[in-house]
């Protein structure tokens, strides 16, 4: 099949791709040597000790550490199907793969990355084989974007099917993404087009230009460089159009929501254009691995969020991007949640049956022993009073059925802290509870939860009450929070005030629900005021109040001194 | 440390010491020298109220430091006397009468037009430990507190190395995600968290703790840290609810071993 492939697109490559190396560069006995020490204290516990991607680690992560037996690599500059060139394998080791647990490893030399490289190749037969190998892409440097080529690529995301699967603003959320599964059978989100930042293969131009033109091994990502589907000239205005869809390469993660003034009353049913003179701010979400209900990799990395004000009301507007918005089913922040359970967690991840190329034999079944590889799961079962909760999806069908629905909260302290204790962020504490506004997508009805800990949310009906209106549209979840601004019963926002604000969001489709779920840590909300304070007083006033001081002391220094001024 | 800020000025304050200068100069280049240090030494910015702070006390430390002795408070005072009331003086002292009070003018249209900051928390990082701590139901003196697996190393070399394993499978099951694969605090969680995850690769972590230290922060996490600790904000779990005295115990060795650092020696009490 491979073969087949190289052969049959060999014509179009001849331009652009430089020459194959004639026999592999498999390094020598020494430099494989070297290799495998670094190897087995750095990679091992991910990618295994036999390089079949089952580390002890490996129950814990998706996407899951790589098999290097199958010869499978998704960040190339060679053909679809090739194996990697060494320098490419050289590269992803140094510069990791952003948004995974693949770190990178900046400390490592040249040389050290060279022999790991040469370890990496004796897993997989296919580095032996020079049929297995293909040419280079030799990336030209990129011309500037315009609106021109912008134009062009949008046509050409249309037509070539990009959107089917990336969706049509890009995040991620195709008609087909929901079944896209990689080789191994694992459940695959196409990568969300307005985050370069999290891009696996880099946020350049020239790695996007990479990666449509070899495409992701291993995954339903395709390669487009036969000249008959993408003419050389139109590669560019592609690359052009993917950037236009993102405000910048790099996430610029905020640490205060600046809430401002709105232009006149606010509300629910205004739409999302009161928030337009409002700063965005970006806060990044990461799982909640702190208490039991452990999320090792939430579906969510960030929410975007605005907020506004008028002398009765404040609000807010939450947004993140979503595959798909689960509406069916419920969801509540104090579900119980199984413990963490590799084979459960795998069977729910799997969409399919791994490829057939793929299919693991019964040794190497990555579920064989995954009971064992959890320390502690007796331990939490039987201090989970709710174990028997077990995820009733429906795990046949190839797309996964999920009873929990997509929810969002906003966390504040119950009390505005005086001085710097707060509230625990990972929901409060007995002493110092927080406020969780909290909203199930799947009815919008606002509920508010009291959190004195992860093992007591409990609803609350006594805390001022707030609105909340949301709506899904292509592959992003907006949802509106609207309270009154000052209340007796819970926290005031004063102008010109900090209140220390948090997130959590859940993805029904990622099976997230109580404590599983993506959050952030404590941020703090500002409320600009709405009057201005003039600057020129103050500094008038300063300025004046030194100059007179000043005078006065040396007219007191004169005098004291006024003999020896006359020497 | 920016070194290449911290060096010219430690070198110019030590040539101050060796040559003689005017006790006005030497305040002088102290007062500014440490400004610079404390605002631009840093890798990590040290907040401008911790700055003021520091500067507040320095001031303090300095007029002591002159008004102890007559001589030295003579040298200070008789220039500026001289600068105030001597006629040939005039022309710069209008001039310093009139920049004072533009510089503070500057000063509060900056920080009046600043872009807001949200509050700091100075936590201490390394804060001391409580006497003692109950876990897994048993109550330990954290001041006579051993590991136990240590003698091991010595005594029976083969079981060391099977903890330092079970160690290592603790570690990649449980704290890459925030302390990153090779230790040093860059997991894939990391940028997400506010105090960061501790790099233990670093020489001024684990190696210049104790291990009973680890234990304590590992069993009893952020909850567990004294007010002064942050333990509101900081993402430590309490692995005591999820792993047992022993994995800790084998975690902690696989900190040391991994970075190849050695805990602190407990100070013998006489
Ligand atoms: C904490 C786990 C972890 C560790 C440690 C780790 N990796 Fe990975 N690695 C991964 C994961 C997960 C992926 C797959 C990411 C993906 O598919 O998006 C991966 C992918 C790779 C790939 C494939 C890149 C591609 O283009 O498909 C290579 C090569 C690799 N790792 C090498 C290494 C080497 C060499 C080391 C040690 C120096 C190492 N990894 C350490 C988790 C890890
Ligand atoms: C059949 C579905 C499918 C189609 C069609 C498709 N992609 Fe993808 N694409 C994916 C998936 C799935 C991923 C994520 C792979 C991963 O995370 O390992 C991806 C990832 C990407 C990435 C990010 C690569 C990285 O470094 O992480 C880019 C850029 C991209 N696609 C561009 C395109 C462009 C441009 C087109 C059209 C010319 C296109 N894709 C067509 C499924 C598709
Ligand atoms: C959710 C993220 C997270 C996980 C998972 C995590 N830690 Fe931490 N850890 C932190 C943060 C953040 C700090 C720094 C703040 C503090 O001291 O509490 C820290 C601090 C520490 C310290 C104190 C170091 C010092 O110099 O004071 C030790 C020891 C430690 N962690 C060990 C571990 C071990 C062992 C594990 C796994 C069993 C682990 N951590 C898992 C976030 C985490």
């Amino acid at each position: 099949m491979r073969k087949a492939l190289l052969i049959a697109s060999v014509a179009g490559w001849t331009i652009g791709w430089s020459a194959a190396q004639p026999q592999p560069d498999l390094g020598s006995e020494q430099q494989r040597a070297a290799g495998k020490i670094l190897y087995d204290q750095y990679c091992s516990q991910c990618h295994g000790e036999k390089g079949d991607g089952l580390g002890v680690a490996a129950p814990y992560l998706k996407p899951k550490p790589r098999d290097f037996t199958r010869g499978k690599f998704k960040i190339r500059t060679t053909p679809t199907g090739a194996v990697p060139s060494h320098e490419d394998l050289k590269e992803i080791i140094r510069r990791g793969m952003p948004y995974t647990s693949m770190p990178d490893w900046p400390q490592f030399s040249d040389q050290e990355l060279s022999n790991l490289a040469y370890y990496i190749k004796t897993f997989a037969d296919d580095f032996e084989d020079p049929a297995a190998y293909g040419d280079s892409l030799q990336i030209p440097s990129p011309p500037s974007p315009s609106q021109e080529s912008i134009d062009r690529g949008r046509q050409l995301y249309l037509n070539m099917g990009c959107v089917r699967c990336h969706g049509d603003v890009g995040r991620g959320d195709g008609s087909a993404a929901r079944e896209q599964t990689d080789d191994w059978g694992y459940h695959l989100r196409p990568a969300d087009m307005t985050k370069p930042w999290t891009f696996r293969g880099g946020n350049q131009r020239e790695d996007v230009y990479r990666t449509f033109m070899t495409g992701l091994n291993g995954t339903p990502m395709p390669s487009y460089a036969d000249e008959s589907t993408l003419a050389p000239e139109d590669r560019w205005p592609l690359v052009d159009y993917v950037f236009s869809l993102s405000e910048s390469p790099e996430p610029n993660y905020a640490s205060l929501l600046k809430a401002v003034p709105a232009q006149g009353p606010i509300d629910s049913e205004g739409g999302l254009e009161q928030f337009e003179t409002a700063p965005l701010a970006r806060f990044p979400l990461v799982g909640q691995i702190v208490e039991r209900g452990r999320n090792f990799y939430p579906a969510v990395v960030d929410v975007e969020v605005k907020a506004i004000y008028n002398n009765e009301d404040i609000a807010f507007l939450v947004e993140w991007n979503d595959v798909f918005a689960e509406t069916q089913g419920s969801n509540d922040p104090s579900l119980a949640v199984p413990a963490w359970d590799p084979e459960a967690e795998d069977k729910f991840e799997l969409l399919k049956p791994p490829a057939a190329s793929a299919s693991p034999s019964a040794s190497d079944d990555p579920f064989a022993d995954a009971e064992a590889a959890d320390p502690f799961a007796d331990q939490q079962q039987a201090a989970d009073p709710f174990a028997e909760d077990q995820p009733t999806a429906a795990t046949s069908s190839s797309v996964r059925a999920t009873p929990y629905s997509d929810a969002v909260a906003i966390q504040f302290p119950q009390q505005i802290p005086s001085g710097n204790p707060k509230p625990y962020f990972v929901f409060g504490d007995a002493q110092k509870p927080v406020e969780l506004w909290f909203t199930d997508l799947s009815n919008n009805i606002p509920q508010l939860y009291l959190g004195r800990g992860s093992v007591s949310l409990n609803p609350s009906d006594s805390g001022e009450p707030y609105e909340v209106k949301s709506s899904f549209d292509q592959g992003r979840w907006s949802v509106f929070f609207k309270r009154k601004r000052t209340s007796r019963r819970s926290i005031s926002f004063q102008e010109g005030g900090f209140v220390p604000i948090a997130f959590s969001v859940w993805d029904g489709f990622n099976h997230e629900r109580g404590n599983k779920r993506g959050l952030t840590s404590w941020f703090s909300l500002y409320l600009e005021p709405s009057q201005k304070p003039s600057v020129i007083a103050p500094m008038v006033q300063n300025g004046l109040t030194i100059l007179v001081l000043q005078v006065l002391i040396i007219f007191g220094v004169r005098r004291k001194f006024a003999q020896r001024t006359e020497e | 440390m920016h070194l290449y800020v911290l060096l010219p000025i430690l070198a110019v304050m030590l040539l101050l010491q060796w040559r003689k200068v005017g006790m006005l100069v030497w305040l002088f280049v102290y007062w500014i020298g440490i400004f610079v240090i404390l605002k631009y030494g840093f890798t990590t910015p040290v907040p401008q109220s911790v700055i003021s702070l520091y500067m507040g006390i320095i001031t303090f430390a300095l007029i002591i430091y002159i008004s102890w002795d007559k001589k030295r408070f003579r040298a200070v005072v008789d220039p500026l006397v001289a600068f105030m009331t001597r006629r040939r003086y005039t022309v710069p002292l209008v001039l310093v009468v009139v920049l004072i009070p533009s510089l503070v003018a500057t000063s509060v249209y900056l920080s009046r037009t600043a872009p807001v900051q949200a509050p700091f928390f100075a936590r201490t990082v390394h804060p001391a430990t409580p006497a003692s701590i109950s876990a897994f139901s048993t109550d330990y003196d954290l001041a006579t507190l051993d590991n136990p697996l240590r003698p091991l190393e010595s005594d029976d070399p083969q079981a060391f190395a099977r903890h330092v394993a079970n160690g290592r499978a603790v570690y990649y099951e449980n704290c890459h995600y925030c302390h990153g694969d090779d230790m040093t605090g860059n997991g894939q969680f990391a940028h997400g968290l506010n105090p960061i995850p501790t790099n233990f690769a670093d020489s001024g972590t684990i190696a210049m703790l104790q291990e009973s230290y680890l234990f304590w922060r590992i069993a009893k996490g952020a909850p567990g840290l004294p007010e002064e600790g942050g333990p509101w904000e900081s993402a430590m779990p309490v692995w005591e609810n999820f792993l047992t005295e022993e994995e800790i115990w084998e975690v902690v060795l696989f900190l040391y071993d991994f970075t190849d650092q050695r805990p602190r020696a407990r100070e013998e009490v006489h």
